[in-house]
Formats: C-alpha cells, sequence, structure tokens
C-alpha cells in the first residue's frame, strides 16, 4: 500500500521531530566547550588560516631592529613560558653589549635577560661609549650547519624554510649543539632531546606570530611572510635601510635579519 | 664435500635472495613510514610540532572578558605591552572557553622592580625615541614625593599618564581632551 497524501498526524509528528533535532543541536551547539584554540584569536598572518598551506610555497623572514630593544625581557619570559623552557636553557635570549672607548666589547647575559636589565654594569672600569642590547634565537639558516651533521635525520629543514627538530627521532648526541655557530640549541635536561627555537612554527602554521614578537611591547622583533607584499617583513627586506646577518662569513645564509647592529655583533 | 657446482650454484643464489628479503624487512621495520616524503627526514615530524598548543594568546583574547581594563590599557601608552607579560599565559587562564586558575597581579614593590624592567635611565641603552626613561630614586625627588613611594602610586600601571592628565585637566594645567 502507498500513501500518496500523507495524514496531518505524519505531518505534525515529523514537525514535532524537526522542532525537537533543532533545540537539541541549538543547546549542544551553546553548551559545546568552543576551546581555547586558535579560532578565538584573531589571525595575524594574512593567508595562512582556512587555506590549504602549500608547503612548498612559503617564505618567512624574521627581522631584529636592534635600534628599537629596551632589553626588557617581555620575549624571553614569554618564549619561555609558551614552551616551558627548563631553567638554566634559553630558546631565545637577550645580550647586552657595552662598547668601551677602547673598543673593547663586553658582552654579559645574566639568567638569558629573563629578569630583565635592572642595573647598569659597575665592573668596567673604562668610560663607556655605547651599550645596546641584542636579542637572539634560532637563524632559522638556509644552509644549517646543524641539519648537516645530524646522523639520524631527526634535524631537517622544512619545504618551507624553517629549521626543526623531530623529537622522537632524535638520538641527543649533541653533534648539532656543536655544529650551531650561534649556539641555538641546547639538550633539554627533562627529555633528553635537543630543543630549540622554532619561531614557533606551531603558531605561524595557526596563523600567529610567535609569541616573542607578539609580546614585544616596542616592535624590535619583526616576523612575516616575504610572499604577502604587504608585509612589514616584506617591506624592510626591500627596502634601502641596512640589514645584516650574524656570521654571514660561515656561509649559513639566515633567515634572521638583524637592523641597525653594529659591526661588533657576532 | 660432496656437493656438486649446481647445488653449490643453487644455494648461493638461495643465500642472495634470503639476505635480500631479510635486508627489505628490517628496512621497512627500521624507516618510518614518512621518512623521505620531502627529504631525508620523517615528514609526520612537521605536523607533530604543528599540533603542539599554543599558550599565549593576544591582548584582543584577554578584552573579551575584560571590558574594563580594556578601555584603560587601549587608551593609555601602555597599550603596546602584553596583558601576558605581567599576569601569565592566557593557557593557564582559560581552557575549552572556561576558566580554570587565577593570573597573579602584581602590587607594591613587584611594581617599581617591573617599571624599572623598562624604564630606568641608568641602563643607557635605551633611545628616548623609543621609551621614556627615569632614574631613580631622582624622579622621586623631582615630582616632591616620598621615597618610599611605588610607581603604581601616581601611574596606573596600564595607562600610565591616566591619573597625571586627570589631575591637570582638573587643575586647569591641561584642556580637556588634550
Amino acid at each position: 500500500m502507498k500513501i500518496k497524501d500523507p495524514s496531518p498526524d505524519m505531518k505534525k509528528r515529523s514537525f514535532l521531530k524537526n522542532v525537537l533535532n533543532g533545540t537539541v543541536a541549538g543547546c549542544l551547539y551553546l553548551v559545546y566547550p568552543m576551546g581555547a584554540d586558535s579560532f578565538e584569536i584573531p589571525e595575524q598572518i594574512p593567508g595562512i588560516r582556512n587555506k590549504p598551506y602549500d608547503i612548498y610555497d612559503q617564505e618567512f623572514a624574521f627581522v631584529v631592529d636592534i635600534t628599537r630593544c629596551i632589553g626588557c625581557g617581555s620575549c624571553c619570559v614569554a618564549d619561555k613560558r609558551e614552551f616551558n623552557v627548563p631553567d638554566g636553557n634559553y630558546r631565545t635570549w637577550v645580550e647586552r653589549y657595552v662598547k668601551g672607548f677602547s673598543d673593547r666589547i663586553y658582552v654579559d647575559c645574566p639568567n638569558g635577560g629573563l629578569d630583565g636589565y635592572q642595573s647598569p654594569r659597575t665592573d668596567i672600569k673604562e668610560k663607556i661609549r655605547d651599550t645596546f642590547f641584542v636579542p637572539k634565537l634560532c637563524n632559522m639558516c638556509r644552509e644549517a650547519p646543524c641539519v648537516q651533521v645530524c646522523p639520524v635525520g631527526a634535524t631537517f629543514t622544512s619545504p618551507d624554510g624553517f629549521v626543526l627538530v623531530d623529537d622522537k627521532r632524535c638520538v641527543g648526541c649533541a653533534y648539532c649543539i656543536q655544529a650551531c655557530p650561534y649556539s641555538a640549541r641546547f639538550i633539554n635536561p627533562e627529555t633528553r632531546v635537543v630543543e630549540k627555537c622554532t619561531w614557533c612554527y606551531n603558531r605561524v602554521r595557526k596563523g600567529l606570530l610567535p609569541a616573542c614578537v607578539q609580546v614585544c611591547p616596542t616592535g624590535a622583533r619583526k616576523f612575516g611572510s616575504l610572499k604577502d607584499e604587504n608585509s612589514e617583513v616584506y617591506k624592510i627586506l626591500k627596502g634601502p635601510g641596512v640589514l645584516t646577518v650574524l656570521k654571514k662569513e660561515m656561509g649559513t645564509w639566515p633567515a634572521l635579519y638583524y637592523k641597525g647592529a653594529r659591526r661588533e655583533v657576532v | 664435500m660432496g656437493l656438486s657446482y649446481k647445488v653449490r650454484l643453487i644455494l648461493v643464489c638461495i643465500g642472495i635472495f634470503v639476505m635480500v628479503v631479510l635486508g627489505f624487512f628490517f628496512k621497512t621495520l627500521l624507516i618510518p613510514d614518512s621518512f623521505g616524503v620531502y627529504g631525508p627526514f620523517r615528514a609526520d615530524a612537521i605536523d607533530e610540532i604543528v599540533e603542539i598548543p599554543i599558550r599565549h594568546g593576544t591582548n584582543d583574547s584577554c578584552f573579551k572578558c575584560h571590558p574594563y581594563e580594556a578601555k584603560i590599557h587601549k587608551a593609555g601608552l601602555h597599550k603596546t605591552i602584553s596583558c601576558e607579560f605581567c599576569h601569565g599565559t592566557y593557557a593557564d587562564h582559560v581552557a575549552d572557553g572556561k576558566k580554570t586558575g587565577v593570573l597573579p597581579v602584581k602590587t607594591g614593590e613587584q611594581i617599581t622592580t617591573l617599571c624599572l624592567r623598562c624604564h630606568n635611565t641608568e641602563i643607557k641603552a635605551r633611545s628616548e625615541k623609543v621609551i621614556k626613561t627615569v632614574a631613580m630614586p631622582d624622579h622621586l625627588r623631582d615630582q616632591h614625593v616620598k621615597l618610599s613611594h611605588n610607581c603604581s602610586q601616581c601611574h596606573n600601571v596600564h595607562a600610565p599618564l591616566k591619573y597625571i592628565n586627570r589631575a591637570k585637566q582638573i587643575t586647569g594645567l591641561m584642556e580637556k581632551g588634550q
């Protein structure tokens, strides 16, 4: 038997079903926790979120403006909190350079700059010509020495230019620590594998700025995509300002540029 | 030995075959699946690093639930300072859209230490274009206040000139909206 004309009773039933379903779905939508994930935070690097990520067609750069760094150590604190870096190890740190009139350079970095710089140096006898802060982090070399020496393929350059560490593959031999000219690596005493600054790769892939760039109050740290012609980093790199890289003679071709760095900075 | 040339040849061939099979078996056992997709490394490691949860939000994520602080903070000179630098990370405070912990608030002497972390002239490395610095306790003497004063007694930590501008407006030293 075929029902051609549904009785009013059937209509009512389907209507009630729909109403019930809608109510339950609506309640669930309101009650279900939305989660403290990246989607609550507005996108900071345009063109990454809600798009297929072409890993071969990406280029990022980091610019540190030394003339704007005040040595507050926000970046160090943020970095330590973001990755729970154990005490005594630093993924990023801020060094203080003091230049005397005899051209002698005094560098210090108490606790990696985590506590900030509360007092001037008192142990320098000569007259001081210049003082400045130099934030340091992984240089993300295009020709990374750490990648070349890794015997197990745990350190690698991803196709989008980030030098990363595979913590499941790393055996903790520390060859890369010796190979890194910038001392950006350390062995995590808890996990016994090598750790380093990743330019917050997990944040960048979610369209967010690295934690240190995010908290920098003076804009001394800048990060962005070179594929985006409106990004601040693209404009700086395209512009006429002098940019330097650390230890150029090592041939590592860093993607980390320093603006306003004196030639004494190494 | 009584084995003929042919038997020995077959034995050698079988030996080579067994070794090749064993070699392939151990190779698949030892090399991870995604090894070599992008290069001589495990491609899945990239995804694993992406999956690391983020702990810092932005100031906007804090302002969503703290509109009073947001209004003061955004209007002041300290608008570029991250909330999380003084108060701790977003992840320690909120999880799954719910409040999970109380973040610390700096008080008394802690505030002075915090202020001087950036605003200390003594360091001589801070450009006046970037930050206004003061020398302590000269600043307290110049302003004719007790040397035991904390910074927060005159300066609102979120908007340092909030009270000062207001006082100037009241005393007529400054026009409103200036």
